[in-house]
């Protein structure tokens, strides 16, 4: 208890140091907590981002159809596969999409393209294609001759709203050519690049009876109710939907470069707090170290009277613990506070690709309850780590040597 | 009356080769209990070296000093520190007292160290305060207190453990002679009333008027020992 009242009573004698080392501490945990919680919020948005504009929770296809997009891969037994993603408590909705290369040709220009057939009603609850329309009407069942297609697109083919464009396909079975005539209905903008220059829609049953394979599909998209949890997906789910000959692929399978950009921050942010520990614990001990210095007299009289060498190091260890744990509660307070303010506001970066993925929201940085308690007892464990050697010195200091250095 | 301290032989020599210097040669001496002796000399005649000695902060080169009937020179870091708390008083030239400790928690300190119970430490806190006339004053900081005030804590300090001697260092240097004339006659009731033992380094007329016993060091030498009562 006294080492406890010397220890708080040493560190304000010298309120600028304290106020130097206490600062230190905070901004290294601040910092930690923020880039922690932006890794976290881009992170977040990077999932919610590719889940949300088109590639859905998951996707279930007839297997390898994705090596080659073979348009006669369709998938086995959809009836049953619809029945049972029906049944599901953990999917809020599905869709259904046909798939194939095709060409677009205009008066001015031709472009290979894939052609997606949708459902309109249920694409809605799964991609951000209907939001997307800056020019005309989303897709319609009812008006099957209507093609939607992207800015860069129209811009290539050089076509606006109600032009023409003729689809030229290679059919299912017999591999005839098929042509058909379209207006365009939309013009879409998901400011990715590949999409919208690179996709075309059109209705699913259009796009069922061009490639002459009756009610089949290539591809059903689904959504979870909760975005990514360890609870996202019903048990079991890739193995149950990977039956029939048909693969179910989560997001993860689908666009693994998130997966790994998430990796690479994380472990980024890893460096960067061991990087900031390691500063942190420079300014603390040299802080202790001087403390030492400047007290060398005191600290031989302490000996002199008694003081045992563990309890000489203890009172160094308590003062840094002290400091340490002033500043750990500065950083906690700061960090929360800024993560809080900014996951309301978000940041604004524009449009930045991260991972293969297109964040076009701003980033709502996003703390995590346990690094809260993880960050703080790292940083206090390596300030404790780095005042153990001058815990050792003040432990060692003969008292003759230490008495003879006054300077007071 | 028994030995407090028997000192054979010892001698303390700093640096190597030619900067080798002798600062206590082949001193060997004993105090008894109850004594009130002075080691007078000039300066860097080996007065301060041969209380850290005895006192266990230094180590003799050669000799041994037994103090209690053991032997410090074979004790380790630790058991020395223990053993300067129970047995030993240290009073110094510039009070040293902990600044950010009030009187009363600087006197406190050392009964802590011992593992007092919180209670019995308060109460011989406030006994040993009113011995050295400073009841009202326990609440200040040594900066609060004049220096004669200062070295009456560090006195209280270095008597409340009740030790077998008190060695104190040049304790009126740095004190106005009223002062230090004050001190000394509280130092000296201390040994009249109490039985204290204390042992002075000093090169102050008070102290060696006032001893009982007086030894005198010339170059780290014992050239006179005397009783002048």
């Amino acid at each position: 208890m006294l080492i406890l009242k010397l220890g708080i009573r040493n560190i304000f004698r010298n309120k600028a140091k304290m106020i130097l080392a206490v600062i230190a501490v905070s901004i290294g945990l601040f910092s930690l907590i923020c880039l922690d919680a932006l890794v976290n919020g881009i992170s977040k948005s990077m999932i919610k981002n590719a889940i949300n504009t088109f590639s859905g929770s998951a996707q279930i296809h007839a297997k390898n159809f994705r090596d080659d997009f073979e348009i006669e891969k369709f998938i086995n037994q959809l009836d049953r596969v619809k029945y049972n993603l029906r049944s599901e408590k953990k999917i809020k909705s599905f869709t259904l999409r046909t798939q194939s290369f095709c060409m677009l040709s205009s008066p001015q220009n031709v472009e290979s393209v894939m052609l997606y057939g949708i459902k309109p009603e249920t694409e809605k609850n799964i991609s951000l294609i209907d939001n997307a329309v800056i020019k005309g009407k989303y897709l319609n069942s009812k008006k099957s001759d209507k093609i939607l297609i992207g800015e860069k697109l129209s811009k290539l083919l050089k076509v606006d709203v109600n032009d023409k464009i003729v689809v030229t396909l290679s059919q299912a079975h017999t591999g005839d050519l098929c042509q058909e005539l379209f207006r365009v209905g939309g013009i879409f903008r998901l400011n990715i690049r590949e999409m919208d220059s690179k996709i075309a829609f059109i209705t699913l049953a259009k796009s069922q009876q061009i490639l002459n394979i009756g009610t089949n599909v290539h591809e059903i998209v689904l959504k979870t109710k909760q975005l990514n949890n360890k609870n996202t997906f019903p048990a079991n789910f890739q193995a149950k939907y990977s039956s029939y000959n048909n693969e179910a692929l989560t997001w993860k399978d689908l666009i693994p470069g998130i997966e790994t950009a998430i990796k690479v921050s994380r472990f980024s942010t890893y460096i960067m707090g061991l990087l900031l520990f390691a500063i942190v614990a420079v300014v603390v001990t040299n802080t202790i170290f001087m403390s030492l210095y400047e007290r060398m007299y005191e600290f031989g009289i302490l000996r002199a009277v008694g003081t045992r060498s563990i309890q000489m190091a203890q009172i160094i260890l308590t003062e840094t613990a002290i400091l340490c744990a002033a500043g750990i509660l500065l950083g906690l307070l700061l960090g929360i506070s800024v993560c809080y303010i900014f996951s309301i506001i978000g940041i604004s970066y524009g449009t930045m690709e991260l991972g293969g993925v297109t964040l076009i929201e701003p980033i709502y940085p996003a703390i995590s309850i346990k690094k809260l308690i993880i960050y703080p007892i790292w940083i206090f464990i390596f300030t404790i780590a780095a005042a153990i050697f001058p815990a050792i010195q003040a432990a060692r200091l003969s008292p003759v040597e230490a008495m003879k250095k006054k300077d007071r | 009356m028994h030995n407090v301290i028997e000192v054979k032989n010892i001698s303390r020599t700093y640096g190597q080769k030619e900067l080798k210097v002798d600062a206590v040669k082949n001193v060997s001496l004993t105090i008894k209990k109850g004594e009130f002796t002075a080691i007078a000399g000039p300066s860097g005649s080996g007065k301060t070296t041969l209380l850290n000695l005895i006192s266990g902060l230094d180590i003799p080169t050669k000799g041994s000093i037994f103090l209690a009937g053991k032997k410090i020179s074979l004790m380790s870091g630790n058991e020395l520190s223990d053993f300067r708390r129970d047995h030993i008083g240290l009073i110094f030239q510039s009070f040293n007292l902990i600044p950010v400790l009030t009187a009363a928690e600087n006197i406190e300190y050392i009964l802590l160290l011992q593992k007092t119970v919180k209670k019995k430490c308060k109460k011989q806190v406030s006994s040993i305060l009113k011995v050295v006339g400073l009841e009202t004053m326990g609440n200040r900081f040594p900066a609060q207190l004049s220096g004669g005030q200062q070295q009456r804590v560090a006195v209280a300090r270095a008597i409340v453990s009740n030790p077998d001697i008190i060695l104190a260092d040049e304790p009126t240097a740095n004190l106005d002679s009223a002062t230090g004339s004050d001190l000394l006659d509280m130092m000296k009731d201390l040994n009249e009333k109490e039985g204290k033992t204390f042992l002075f380094s000093t090169h102050d007329k008070m102290i060696m008027e006032r001893a009982k016993r007086l030894i005198i060091l010339q170059d780290g030498e014992v050239v006179s020992d005397e009783i002048t009562d």
